[in-house]
């Protein structure tokens, strides 16, 4: 369970369990958490859970709301977040809220609308429109390379390879790709009678990885492959 | 108008993280009859959930398409697909309904039935149909998941929407409660069309730009196409199962004209003994 705490000097002050309901945040005594400290406002801010998530939000405050230092007007709370309130603190602590094992799960959840069936006069917008960034850690590495053209029409020019998957050679004829992998570059053979040489030799089925230095080629082409 | 050639492939892999893989998927190309399941359930239902609903509508619909002619109205197919998906729910919410370990089971579920010249699209929650065509990727589902309510309505900022929770909670599944509404659709297909059917393994670690540019640029191969998506999500992270089908169209004539003299000859004998 989540829970909030207060705390002023580095001395732990009061702990608040957060359940289903919305919590008040300010001076005046109606607040759930109730600061009595000139820089907070009567009703300076509210906690809001939906779903899995607690969203903070700022009442327009005299002072504002800062969480790890950064002024927010709504923000959805992370374990181990600050929210300051002149010399007090309130640390947000939800081990469910950065354990991603078990969130991952698939679980029902009531929807917030009453979602009729959509028409053309659906006024939302298409899920076209509307792109719901992806869960992908920040942290995900991804290794830098390029390649440089020796032969072929392309010759003495460099292509970074800086997206997933790069296209060698002419679609419909013969072609590979370079993927772009945590761990490294790989080269795959794709379509066409003939598979790419890597240093000479004709690669399988198989992807090869690449290392600095190699040379491949597919169709008319020839590269060297230049990795950081 | 001759019927277009679909030719499929498909992966359902348990991802880099999870012990059990709840996914299941289903592909007749024969029949255009394509299946992508998501299970949710303690104690492994999720598994049974999302099996039970590929059984279910592959019994149904293996006999349904059979009795419809590809020159039929496509539209016919709609109310199908949609009592197939109901029955699926009927069942998975009986066998829930019997079984202490089963309780609160259920799947997602994304359907397309290509019939002639159009496809029938269906789905339930967050598992995903999207369309590539002329090089262009598009989401041709809407999920049903909080986090997208949230959005939609303004409650959350798009951008902050990564570091919402409810990304795992849907508002919408198949066997959880007694009624179930799928979303439908009907499209008219081209041919070089591309349709790629998953779950939210994918396209959670995989932004649509990177998963239209693994498909524009491995096309031509489709088993090698799938096997990018799903080691694209792994590299990411891979904290869940990650399934994925993709779909190609092409005109059953051969279009393109023949290559060379020696391909001009081969037409020119084969014109001439087909009359």
């Amino acid at each position: 369970m989540a829970k909030l705490v207060l705390s002023t000097d580095g001395n732990v002050v009061f702990q608040y369990f957060l359940d289903n309901d919305r919590l008040g945040i300010g001076r005046r005594a109606l607040n759930q958490v109730v600061i009595d400290d000139p820089a907070v406002s009567l009703a300076h801010a509210v906690i809001v859970p939906v779903g899995n998530d607690h969203i903070l939000e700022d009442l327009g405050s005299a002072s504002g709301t800062f969480v790890n230092g950064n002024r927010i007007e709504r923000h959805i709370l992370q374990h181990g977040d600050v929210i300051e309130f002149g010399k007090y603190n309130l640390r947000y602590m939800n081990p469910r809220a950065s354990a991603e094992t078990d969130l991952d799960r698939t679980m029902i959840f009531a929807g917030l609308q009453s979602v009729a069936a959509p028409g053309p006069d659906d006024p939302r917008p298409s899920p076209e429109r509307l792109r719901i960034p992806t869960a992908r850690p920040a942290r995900a590495r991804t290794p830098k390379a390029r390649v440089v053209f020796t032969v072929g029409p392309r010759a003495r020019s460099t292509v970074e390879l800086d997206r997933v998957v790069t296209m060698f050679g002419k679609p419909g004829v013969r072609m590979a790709v370079v993927t772009r992998r945590p761990h490294g570059f790989f080269i795959t053979h794709v379509e066409g009678d003939k598979h790419p040489r890597v240093n000479g030799r004709r690669i399988g089925a198989e992807p090869r990885q690449l290392r600095g230095g190699d040379e491949f080629e597919v169709g008319d082409e020839r590269v060297e492959f230049k990795q950081d | 108008m001759s019927h277009l050639i679909i030719e499929a492939a498909g992966l359902s892999d348990v991802g880099s993280v999870r012990q059990y893989n709840e996914d299941s998927i289903l592909l007749d190309a024969e029949r255009g009859l394509m299946v992508l399941a998501d299970g949710m359930g303690g104690h492994r239902a999720g598994e049974v959930a999302s099996r039970m609903a590929i059984e279910s509508l592959l019994t149904t619909l293996h006999d349904k398409v059979a009795l419809f002619s590809p020159d039929d109205d496509p539209v016919t197919l709609r109310p199908v697909v949609e009592q197939s998906i109901i029955r699926a729910n009927d069942e998975i919410f009986a066998a829930a309904q019997s079984n202490p370990n089963w309780h609160g089971m259920g799947t997602t579920l994304a359907v397309a039935v290509f019939h002639g010249r159009r496809v029938t699209l269906a789905h339930v929650g967050d598992s995903r149909i999207y369309r590539l065509r002329f090089n262009r990727l598009q989401l041709l589902t809407r999920d049903d998941s909080l986090l997208r309510d949230q959005v939609e309505l303004g409650l959350i900022a798009v951008a902050d929407a990564s570091s919402s929770h409810n990304r795992n909670l849907v508002t919408r599944a198949v066997g959880i409660e007694a009624q179930v509404q799928p979303h439908l659709r009907d499209d008219e297909i081209l041919a070089g069309d591309l349709y790629l059917l998953c779950s939210d393994g994918l396209n959670d670690l995989v932004d649509d730009s990177d998963i239209e540019l693994i498909m524009n640029s491995l096309k031509v191969n489709l088993p090698l196409a799938v096997h990018h998506l799903v080691q694209a999500a792994k590299d990411n992270g891979g904290h869940d199962n990650i399934s994925a089908i993709l779909v190609r169209l092409r005109e059953a004539a051969p279009a393109e004209a023949p290559r060379g003299w020696l391909g001009r000859l081969r037409a020119w004998w084969r014109s001439g003994v087909g009359g």
